[in-house]
Parts: structure tokens; sequence; C-alpha cells
């Protein structure tokens, strides 16, 4: 494991991929108890193409998500929870549109838990019994979904704003796809993309590196296995099939979704900083510090529950804004404006010097926290970026970037809103 | 480990100094007895408070002033800590040994927050009306948000049924007609008093001495005026009949919530028991409500039990079929009776202590962990240390959970159904 130290954030990784193809991140958290360790795929709910072994796959809606839930189970009837919980641990899991991650926390017995998350997930099994309990309450999660109202706005604009990419459909898949999962799909899910050479392992505390080298070794063998290649996902317009799309639910309050389509990234560097000039286009368009900000939450058209950044998902990328409003259509209309003079107009020197003083300084205290930390790591590696080195990224942008993005992206072709209605609310006159 | 200074008659400073963290936090919190005549107010002032200052009139230059201070927050802080109501502000920074050289953070941000404390623009003598009103409008909506979240609905509605008698069962932030009624000039009066008369808990986290922490706050505390009325103590339930009661409405899945009352609070002898025997019937992955009624009976994704110390109250709250309700409560005491008999393994006991045990050595790794820790545990009349804690959680027997479980009542029950049910 080779350390590498970052004096500017006071951090050190020890990083290294294993024969197996595994990569493993230890992030040395000196004096402190908790130790906390993500397991994790480079495969999530929009991976249903893929070719292994020489054989095309198309599976459907719900399979990563449910993979997910059926891997805590073990063969003679062991229950990984109770494991886990018998260590003083807790485990558990998440499902995204682009990775599955499986982990636990503890302050004590670090190696056994370590032990034990690698072999459950790397260990499927799944009797058609089983995987046909599980449909229950993957039922209930989708009903809690669809009275979730933050979950059904998003996927509302989703499926309006692309055409044909699989984020059009719930991580959970529906109460149909999933009724087309058995324990043979499963099987072939887990052997595409649990091989370790698809898998990152990341730590954070105060552990020891060689010896989580060592466990990850011993437990997963050092030959490396085949992965599932995934098929292309289908390249999208910057334009959005519809451009509006509303419900009405049981809310208190009119809700919405705003979103600018942008383009994918790639990996690396270069896609880093583009995120970090999203994410500063954002703050100089409609952060708390902006101009519009103040119109806008002074004219009552948004209030505190207003925010947005950038989002990307493996082929999409969108600057999106969200909260309540009486009126979305006028906080759309007020945000194209203010776009077009910051396209015209450029940034001034002074407030961008500030703004990026300040990513920088949130970036740096939100380090603190071993889970955004151990999830950043993990998110940017499969970018094919270090997170640590942020601020040498977040130096070199330009204001001239910010303006830039915003002329292209912050556009009336490429908008998309989301809106969520209350049931006995009549349409306004 | 921590460091509690009297600044002033019933104002408290309490430092938890720890070089290892990148940030620090800062948080001043007046105490108010939770009530109706005030709670709308008290939720409403520090939002009323960042929306400017004489020298930083609007949001937008506050933000700048956070953005220069390395994007430091100020945020409300209104909590509920049994019959106590708390309202002030959360700072969180940066720690000065990031800063560009010579530059410093820590105490400008005392300054910066003497500042919105202390120097809000005034009219006629209340706060701006104009910052009142939308502020009112802000408050109102996130009390009526509160219904988006069903499970969270659910537990309100339960919770207002069950303490009627009792302060626990108000809204934290008050209700929205209450809200609609304050005026800027009461407003401001109200502020001046609770400014002068309520107890003040400060709490810090972070790399600074505690000496220089109190050096920079002394004086803001200075322009207090004080008159400080010390708080009353704790009080358990207030007893009154329970309620089998169900609301409809327009959504997919039904909301379960069941309230069990207990004599024992987290002032008892026997509170870590309580603790331990809630972890193991309903809180945690491998509870008894978990496994059984989710993995086993697959009724329903989320199920739940919460223990709140303060009064003696065990919730539990599932989120299932509509024509399951009988069958999932059915269940729900079933468990409890297994847990009554002691039908408990020795797994399940270990289990739900190092559960307990593992969430409290961990709470000295995380900033904003101490600080909940910390500024609540002394208010809710819990006087035990982490460490106090883990060695009380450690000697729980089996007995002593049975005997936890023995004292639970069930008083009322909530069921959130769908409109044509």
């Amino acid at each position: 494991m080779i350390p590498v130290s970052y004096p500017e954030l006071d951090e050190c990784c020890y990083r290294e991929t294993l024969p197996n193809g595994l990569e493993v991140a230890v992030v040395k958290r000196e004096g402190f108890t908790k130790k906390l360790a993500y397991f994790v795929t480079d495969y999530g709910a929009i991976h249903t193409e893929f070719t292994l072994d020489g054989q095309d796959y198309q599976v459907p809606a719900g399979v990563a998500h449910y993979l997910e839930h059926k891997l805590f189970d073990m063969p003679g009837g062991r229950d990984v929870s109770a494991e886990f919980a018998a260590l003083g641990a807790v485990t558990n899991a998440f499902t995204s549109y682009d990775m599955t991650a499986y982990y636990f926390s503890c302050t004590e017995a670090f190696d056994a838990c370590l032990r034990l998350l690698l072999e459950f997930v790397s260990t499927p099994y799944f009797t058609p019994e089983t995987v046909e309990k599980e449909r229950g309450i993957i039922d209930q999660e989708i009903g809690m979904n669809e009275d979730a109202p933050d979950s059904v706005i998003f996927e509302n604009l989703m499926l309006a704003m692309y055409a044909q990419h699989p984020i059009r459909v719930p991580i959970l898949g529906t109460q149909s796809t999933i009724r087309q999962i058995t324990a043979d799909t499963l099987h072939l899910c887990h052997r595409a993309f649990y091989a370790p050479g698809n898998m990152l392992l990341c730590v954070v505390g105060d552990a020891d590196p060689e010896e989580v080298r060592r466990i990850a070794l011993e437990v997963l063998g050092p030959e490396p296995r085949p992965v599932g290649q995934k098929h292309p996902l289908p390249l999208e317009q910057m334009t959005c099939p519809r451009q509006e799309t509303a419900v009405t639910m049981e809310v208190a309050m009119p809700m919405f979704n705003l979103a600018f389509k942008a383009e994918p990234l790639g990996k690396g560097d270069e896609a880093i900083r583009q995120e970090m000039v999203a994410d500063l286009a954002a703050d100089a368009l409609f952060g708390e510090s902006s101009p519009l900000y103040l119109k806008l939450y002074e004219q009552g058209l948004i209030d505190s529950s207003f925010g947005g950044g950038f989002e990307t998902i493996d082929g999409c990328a969108m600057l999106l804004c969200s909260g309540d409003s009486d009126d979305p259509a006028a906080v759309q209309a007020a945000i194209l404006e203010r776009a077009r003079e910051i396209a015209a107009e450029g940034l001034d020197e002074t407030s961008f010097l500030r703004m990026k003083r300040s990513a920088l300084g949130r970036r740096i205290r939100q380090l603190d926290s071993f889970d955004t930390t151990c999830f950043r790591v993990c998110a940017y590696h499969l970018s094919d970026f270090d997170y640590f080195r942020f601020p040498e990224i977040c130096r070199g942008i330009e204001k001239e970037a910010i303006g830039a993005f915003i002329a292209r992206v912050v556009t009336p072709e490429r908008a998309c809103l989301s809106v969520i209605r209350p049931l006995n609310d009549s349409e306004e006159a | 480990m921590i460091q509690t200074i009297p600044l002033f008659p019933e104002i408290t400073l309490r430092c938890c100094r720890d070089p290892r963290f990148k940030q620090g936090c800062l948080s001043l919190q007046l105490i108010r007895p939770m009530q109706a005549e005030e709670n709308a107010m008290n939720a409403l002032l520090p939002a009323v408070l960042l929306r400017g200052t004489r020298s930083h009139p609007d949001i937008r230059t506050i933000t700048q002033r956070l953005d220069e201070l390395y994007g430091a927050s100020v945020s409300p802080v209104v909590r509920r800590v049994g019959d106590y109501q708390t309202t002030g502000l959360y700072c969180g920074f940066m720690d000065d040994r990031f800063a560009l050289p010579g530059d410093r953070v820590l105490e400008p941000m005392m300054a910066f927050l003497e500042e919105l404390l202390l120097e809000s623009p005034l009219e006629k003598g209340g706060f701006l009306p104009a910052f009142v009103e939308s502020e009112k409008k802000n408050l109102i909506s996130a009390i009526e948000s509160e219904l988006n979240d069903k499970r969270a609905y659910a537990m309100k509605c339960l919770l207002r049924a069950m303490c009627r008698e009792d302060s626990f069962g108000l809204s934290r932030l008050g209700e929205p007609r209450q809200v609609a009624d304050i005026d800027p000039v009461v407003l401001y009066r109200h502020y001046r008093k609770i400014l002068r008369e309520s107890p003040i808990e400060l709490f810090y986290v972070g790399s600074a001495q505690p000496e220089q922490v109190a050096q920079l706050l002394r004086p803001l505390l200075a322009r207090l005026e004080r008159a400080p009325i010390p708080r009353l103590p704790q009080t358990g339930f207030h007893s009154c009949p329970g309620q089998t009661l169900s609301e409809a409405m327009e959504v997919s899945q039904g909301k379960l919530c069941m309230g069990f009352t207990t004599p024992i609070t987290n002032r008892d002898p026997e509170f870590p028991a309580m603790q331990v025997l809630n972890t193991l019937f309903g809180a945690g992955m491998t509870s008894k409500l978990f496994m059984v009624i989710r993995e086993q009976m697959s009724l329903c994704y989320s199920i739940g039990s919460g223990y709140y110390g303060s009064k003696g109250i065990v919730t539990v709250s599932a989120g299932i079929d509509f024509d399951k309700e009988a069958l999932t409560a059915q269940e729900v005491l079933h468990q409890l009776e297994k847990c009554r008999q002691g039908q408990i393994t020795q797994e399940e006991l270990t289990a739900a202590r190092q559960a307990l045990l593992s969430g409290l050595r961990a709470t000295h790794d995380s900033p904003s962990a101490i600080e909940g820790y910390y500024a609540t545990a002394a208010l809710s009349g819990m006087g035990m240390t982490p460490q106090q804690y883990m060695q009380a959680v450690e000697a729980v027997t089996m007995e002593d959970v049975v005997a936890a479980a023995r004292s639970l009542q069930l008083h009322t029950t909530f069921f959130l159904k769908g409109a044509d049910q």
C-alpha cells in the first residue's frame, strides 16, 4: 500500500490495486475510534444491458437494488446483520443509478467486520423461496417511494428529460419489472459485476493499511475474474422530449425540480474540473450569495427550502434546483433571465474569488464526516480521480469558465420543470 | 474531556477541545419552557435574526460574509428537549489552521455571531416587518410540509394524541395560525425578554482553548442585561386515557404508529435497561420487529421503534398495506409479550448492548455528534457522560431488560390509511 500525503488537507491516503484487480484505498485517521468501510461495485440501476463471456444480456429494471437486498442472505441460515451486530457494528447498503455500496461502521473488531463485509458481498446465495419472499418487502419499499414527493418529483423529471437513457426508470424498478427477477437473474448480475476487478474497497479510520490489503486478498483470492462489459448508454440530445411535467399529490405546498441538461462528463481531471465549474456556476447563478436568490426570496417566490447544484450520473448530467414555490414557472423565467445577464456580462472577480474560497472551505469542513469522505473517495475514484486533489483543481478554475458554462447550459431549450401540486389546490386563476 | 465554564449566572459554556477536527462548531441556545404562548415565536426568531443586521442588511451580504469566512455556516437551532424548547443559532466553521497565512476564522466568527444576535435592524421598536412577514410564511410552509413525510406526519399525530395533557404534544415549531398572528413589535419584545431571562447554554467543539472561547464570548454576553430565571425540572408522561385513531389520505401505503408509556425516563437508574430493551425490540436491523415483521412476514420495508427518554414514551411505526393493520399491530404486541416473558436470546441482548456501546464510543468522533449529545443531555436531565452511560449499558442484565419491557403499557394507536379505506 502506497501512502500519499495531502498536507494542505491534513490527510493521508494509502492506495493499491491488488493482483485480483480490486482497488483498495485507506484514508488514515489517527486517533479516531470509528472505522468505516465501503465495498463498492461500479454497477448500478441503469446498467441493465451488458455482455458477459461473449453473450449479450438484457435484465429487468430493479435488479441492482434487488441484488443488494438479497446479498445479505448467506448459506446455512446465517444472518449477516446479526453477525455484524454481535461485533458491535452496524451494516447497510444502498443502490444508486450508477453504483452499489455495502458498508459497515464499527469501533472495535474491525478486522472481523472487514472479513464479514468482503465475504457476504462476494457470496451470492439465493433460492427461489428467498427471492420470492423479498418481493413483498420491495413492493412496500416501492409503495413508500410512491408516497414520497421528493422521489416522485425527480423520477418524473427524468422521465420528461430523457428520451432513452435508463435513468427514466426508478432505481427500485417497478412492481411489474421486479416480478421478472429470479434467482438466476441475480446470479448472472453478481457474476458480471461483483468480480474484484469491478470493485473498490475504501476504509476511513485508524486502520492498518497492510492489514486491510492482506484481508482483502485472503477473502477474495488473488485471481482476477471476468467482468461484464456494460453496453454504451444511449447518447441523448441536449434538448428534452418534454419540458414540463406535473402531478398532484398529498403535499402541503407546490414543489418543483428544475433542471438544465448538460453534456455527460468523461473521466479524470477534466471531468472533475467541469463538475467544479458547474457547482460554482450554480452558486453564481442561484446560490445564497447571488443577487437572484435574494430577489426571489424577497419576492416570496422561493423560501429556505430552495437549493441546487450539479448532478452527474453515468451518461447524464444536469444543473438542478428544487424547492417549494407557488409559481415555479416564474422561478424558471427569472433563472433564465439572470443566466442571459451572466452570459453577457460575466462575473466580477471579487465575488468569484469569494465563492471559490467558500467552496474550498466547505469541502474541507465536510472531510470531518467519515461517511461523506468515504462516499466521495469512492464516487470520484470511479471517475478516475483522486478526491483529495480537489484544492488544486479548484484553484485552477477561471471565472470565464463559469460564464461559458452558464451560457451553454442554462438556456430555454435545455430546461425541464417537474412540479407537484397539492391535491385540493385548484388551478390558479 | 468537557470543560464547563459558568460565564454568568445561568449562562454555561461547555467546551470540548479537540484538535483532530477540521472544523469547529458553536451553538448558543436559549432555554424556554415549551408552551403554546411562545413556541411559534421561539421557532421564528432565529430565522428573522438571519435575515440581516445593520451592517449586513440582507441574506446576500450575510452569505457573502460567511463566504469570506471560508464557507462558514450559521443556522437556526430550534430543539425540543423534554419539556423545554430551545432556540438559538448553530455556527460551523473551518479550523484556523487551514486558513491563509495570517488569516483567522474563529475570532471574526464570534464577532459575527454577536452582530447577528444583537444588531438586528429595527423599525418602530420591532423587527423589520418585511423580514418577519416573509419568515412567517416560510415557517408556516415548513410546518405544513411535515405532511409530505407520511411517516413523520403519522408519528406527530400519535404524539399529539398521547400527550394532549403535556407540552410534548405541542408542535415543536408551533401551529400555522399562531405563526400567522405574530407581530414584529411583540416578537422583538419577546426576544429581549428571553435574552434577559432564559438560561443560556453555549457549546463549543474545536481546537481552541476553552478560556480563549470564553474570552471571545464574554463581550457579547455582557451586553444582555440579564435577569435570569432558572428553568423548572423535567417531568415524565402526563397521564390521560388512550385512544385508537385513524386518518384517511390519498396514499399508496398505510402507516401504523403505536405509542407505549413507561414510568422510566432518562433521569432514572433503569434508563440504560430501557434503551437496551428498545434496541432489541424494535430499533435496528437485528431487532425482533425487523426480523419478524419485515424479514419473516414480509409485511413492510420500514419498521422501527423509538424511545423518548425525557418523557418515558416508546413508539413503533411501520409502513404497511392497508389491510395489514390488525395483523401487524397484533404481531408488534406479540413480540413485546415475548420480551416481557423473557424470551430474549443472549445474542439479542449482546447485539443490542453492542449497538448502543458502538454508537456511544463514536460520539467523540464528530463535532456535531459531540454537540448533539452534550448540548441536550444536560438539559434533558440525563446526567451521564458517554463514558458513564457506556458503563451503565454494560451492566444491564436480562432481568433488567425484562423488567423494562414489563413497564410498557400500550396507550394509543394511530393509523394513516388510504382515502377509500
